[in-house]
């Protein structure tokens, strides 16, 4: 019922179109509610192995991972590659107090909340100003040095990392969860990726999403008209970090390890890769292009090393060749000719794919 | 009259908006021809198009034809090799080169048949001023030191054929009758010369012919005598009630 | 603390990092391309010349070239891949890519080669030449000789050449290059082969004093941002002078705290940077 008060109807004055409209909201809700409940159901269906659900599980925490940098890439236009310590914050924030002093999963994912946005103010105040290949460039320069920093500090287990984190407990008033194996924990992850999932589509109707691809799309215009383009730069990457951390939090309770290797080149590609597979601004995109990574990962794997080349592959030749990701691709060949006539002097997009690929050398 | 630069149906498209619309022209040797047009009109959209150039991306249809060759399909700076000079409006120098190192980027083809070859001091006899000003960077000229180093690089680039986009824009009224005046020169040695300019009157006074575009449609084209008597050029640019670049 | 062995050390540190990051410094000041790769290049280019001389009874100056010219190979075919974006000056789409071939370069070197450390060992490292109570190899020399003369001869280059003007013209605006006559498509790649080869040289000159892996890479990358960053974007001169530093930097920092922060510490300096002169940073 929420999503009534929150949408807005088109046309005031006709019931009619008011109703189908409503109708048609909650039809899409619906399918959206079944969707779901198949989607949460689909590893028991799959045989329900330790695998299976183990590679749902990754799935949902690398997908919920690659959102936070598709937040900033989508609706910054800037790339992220320092978002592998927000990640890591959440593996060690689950690591560390769990080890040490035995508290619940809702402490550790406050900590790694708090934590990640500590850290994302400071990385986010000190790149302030840069942009482009200066802000990626920093973004990675800190993600290295905290890397090394966590590999030369005992404190934080150093190059060992933190071993025998418990199994994740979360008490919820009248009944406890308390889970380690894979299928005891599909249902948390499932439901971190929903509610992630569910922030990201708010936050692109909220204001500060709005603001965001203003700027984005004419910076010195949204000045102009006022908008203060750093101070929006700033939230969304805040906003974007315990995203990330809360995927780094639940991968800590999975593998009952922490350790420096969550600053591996493997989890930044994985990130890029997912989203640039399927295209910006897509709200599915990291979760659709994880779960062909992570697909081709287990079950036609060659190796980690060729997979290495497989992930790096699909990323380059995505950008070279369909740089606006397989959505669009799959789009634009399913609506063909009809679709472009109707629309190829209003649609901006389509418009823009036809400049690049019939640019006049 | 044998063209050296000629253009068939030439159509250009920024995405769905339709700039220069089936352009047929032609320019003979030793010719000075002229175009007009108010803004927006698509003057330039056509000379880039000519050079085979945009800084934007246009989808280019049609033929251009350089002495009889057809040129549709060489990338910009294979024309510019081949002697279509192109000085673009707008930014047309290397601001962090100097005036020296500008000059020094371009070198002559191969093949000289047919093209105009100036030295370098029969440049410098066209332009003092660049000789006083070479050790400067382009950064720091003048807009009008800026007009003449573009046209010198594309004399000593040996042209055949010479484009020249908004030569006259930013200089003094007297400097423009100067600067028309040594397109003229070169023009009387036989280099032929396309030029856009919003000074109409005093391109008249220089140009064998005029093409008039109109959003992108050719609508006129005569000799300078007889453009100078057309009633779109009195009343849109030599009446005396002409606004300079009237938006139609 | 020896200061005179530390300043030499620092030295030697510091021409490493300035050789390494010379290529790099050419792209970005001349093409405006980042290169993310740049450390996994260097480290192919450190395991083909150690694949060379482990397998073959080629010497270390054969081996050395024949992994330059490998590297110069790859970085055309680099940029052939990368041409479109790299005319339509699509900055962002870009740096994305070379991260994949960095990730590429990884796993191939990985099937090839393993996971497991290797030195490159040449008789230079072994030769040591001593001063009172300074010493210093051979290769150390070479690396500080070499790396000297490639910046002045770069600099020279760029600066008194007419390919260096067509170089900076076309770094500037490649459209107009376009009109006097220049192919900036040739010249891309003619930039990045540099890019290429100088990071070939410098994985070659440097690699042998410390064992190498797979793995490496990122360290490489970092300096250099924080070498071409501190020394102006594109400024050859300021990007030998910031090598230098932070060369004996490094070498006080490890000598007087500890070695295992260093990066750490010169990352604190480019925040620094950062912080107090964002507009050190503008692209022109
Ligand atoms: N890069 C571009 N991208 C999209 N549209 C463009 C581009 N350049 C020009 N146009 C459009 O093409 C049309 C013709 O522009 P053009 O620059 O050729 O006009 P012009 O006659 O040279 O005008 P002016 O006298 O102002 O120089 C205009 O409607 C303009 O908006
Ligand atoms: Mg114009």
């Amino acid at each position: 019922m929420i999503h009534y008060t929150n949408s807005v109807e088109v046309s005031s004055g006709d019931g009619s179109i008011g109703r189908s409209a409503r109708y048609r909201k909650s039809a899409s809700l619906l399918l959206m509610v079944i969707g779901c409940i198949i989607v949460y159901l689909l590893p028991a269906w799959l045989g329900g192995s330790t695998v299976v659900y183990g590679l749902f599980v990754t799935i949902a925490i690398l997908s919920v991972m690659a959102l936070g940098v598709d937040v900033v890439l989508s609706y910054l236009g800037e790339v992220s590659l320092g978002h592998t310590i927000f990640w890591a914050i959440g593996g060690y924030a689950a690591a560390i107090p769990s080890t040490t002093w035995d508290v619940n999963g809702w402490t550790t994912a406050a900590a790694a909340i708090a934590l990640s946005v500590l850290a994302a103010t400071m990385l986010g105040l000190a790149t302030l100003r840069t942009r482009e290949f200066v802000f990626s460039l920093a973004t990675y320069a800190a993600a290295v040095v905290v890397a090394e920093i966590t590999f030369n500090t005992d404190a934080l287990g150093g190059s060992d990392g933190i071993v025998g984190i418990p199994p994740l407990h979360l008490p919820f008033g009248i009944a406890d969860f308390t889970g380690r194996s894979s299928a005891d924990l599909w249902p948390i992850a499932f439901a971190l990726l929903l509610l992630s999932l569910g922030f990201v589509a708010r936050f692109r109707r909220s204001r500060l999403g709005m603001q965001a691809l203003m700027v984005q799309m004419n910076a010195p215009l949204a000045t102009s008209s006022g908008l203060d383009a750093h101070r929006v730069r700033f939230l969304v990457f805040v906003v974007s970090a315990p995203i990330t951390a809360l995927a780094g939090w639940l991968y800590a309770y999975q593998r009952a390890y922490v350790g420096p290797d969550m600053f591996d080149m493997y989890f930044l590609t994985m990130m890029l890769t997912s989203i640039i597979l399927v295209g910006t601004r897509i709200l599915l995109a990291s979760t659709i292009g994880v779960t062909l990574l992570l697909i081709q990962q287990n079950y036609l794997s060659i190796g980690g090393d060729g997979n290495k080349v497989v992930l790096g592959t699909v990323l380059v030749l995505m950008l070279v060749l369909w740089p606006k990701g397989l959505v669009r691709l799959i789009v634009d060949a399913i609506k063909p000719a009809v679709r472009r006539r109707q629309t190829v002097e209003l649609n901006d997009g389509e418009v823009s794919l036809r400049k690049e690929s019939a640019r006049s050398r | 009259m044998t063209e050296i630069l000629s253009a068939r149906s030439l159509t250009v498209r920024y995405g769905g908006n339709t700039a220069v619309h089936d352009v047929d022209l032609g320019i003979g040797a030793g010719r000075m021809v002229a175009v007009a047009g108010a803004n927006g009109a698509g003057k330039s959209t056509l000379v880039n198009a000519l050079a085979g150039w945009s800084r934007g991306y246009p989808v280019v249809s049609g033929d251009v034809l350089l002495d009889g060759q057809n040129i549709s399909r060489l990338p910009p700076h294979q024309r510019s090799r081949g002697g279509l000079q192109h000085v673009p409006e707008g930014k047309n120098v290397f601001s962090e080169l100097t005036v020296e190192e500008n000059l020094a980027l371009v070198r002559l083809g191969e093949d000289h048949a047919g093209r105009f070859l100036f030295s370098r001091s029969e440049v410098i006899d066209l332009f003092p001023r660049l000789h006083e000003r070479r050790h400067h960077k382009g950064s720091a000229l003048s807009g009008g030191e800026r007009q003449m180093l573009a046209m010198a690089r594309a004399l000593l680039a040996g042209p055949r054929i010479l484009l020249l986009d908004e030569p006259s824009v930013g200089l003094a009224p007297r400097l423009i009758g100067e600067v028309l005046a040594v397109v003229r020169s070169l023009v009387d040695r036989g280099l032929p010369v396309l030029v856009v300019d919003q000074n109409v009157r005093a391109v008249l006074e220089f140009a064998d012919e005029l093409y008039l575009l109109e959003r992108g449609r050719i609508v006129g084209h005569g000799s300078a005598a007889s453009m100078k008597n057309d009633d779109r050029i009195l009343k849109a640019y030599l009446g005396d009630l002409a606004v300079k670049g009237d938006l139609q | 603390m020896n200061v005179a062995q530390q300043a030499i050390n620092g030295l030697v540190i510091g021409s490493g990092y300035a050789c390494v990051a010379l290529g790099w410094t050419i792209l970005l000041g001349a093409a405006r391309l980042v290169n993310f790769a740049h450390g996994q290049m260097y480290m192919l280019a450190a395991f083909i010349c150690w694949f060379i001389l482990t397998r073959s009874g080629i010497g270390y100056p054969l081996a050395a070239a024949i992994s330059i010219v490998a590297m110069a190979l790859l970085g055309v075919g680099m940029q052939l891949m990368m041409g479109r974006l790299v005319m339509t000056q699509n900055l962002t789409s870009l740096m994305i890519v070379t991260l994949g071939f960095g990730y590429i370069l990884q796993g191939v070197a990985g099937l090839l080669f393993g996971g497991a450390p290797h030195t490159i060992t040449t008789e230079l490292v072994q030769q040591k030449i001593q001063f009172g109570d300074v010493w210093f190899t051979s290769q150390e020399l070479l690396i500080f000789v070499v790396t000297l003369i490639l910046y002045g001869v770069v600099w020279l280059v760029l600066q008194r050449t007419r390919q260096g003007a067509i170089i900076r013209s076309v770094a500037e605006d490649p459209k107009l290059a376009q009109l006097f006559g220049i192919d900036s498509r040739s010249v891309y790649i003619a930039i990045f082969v540099l890019e290429a080869v100088l990071v070939a040289l410098a994985a070659v000159l440097v690699a042998p004093r410390t064992p190498i892996l797979t793995s490496m890479g990122f360290e490489e990358v970092i300096i250099t941002f924080v070498i071409v960053v501190l020394g102006g974007i594109g400024n050859v001169g300021g990007a030998l002078i910031v090598g230098m530093l932070l060369g004996l930097f490094t070498s006080f920092f490890g000598a007087l705290v500890t070695p295992a922060y260093t990066t750490a510490a010169i990352f604190a300096v480019l925040l620094a940077f950062l912080i107090a002169k964002p507009e050190g940073l503008r692209t022109r």
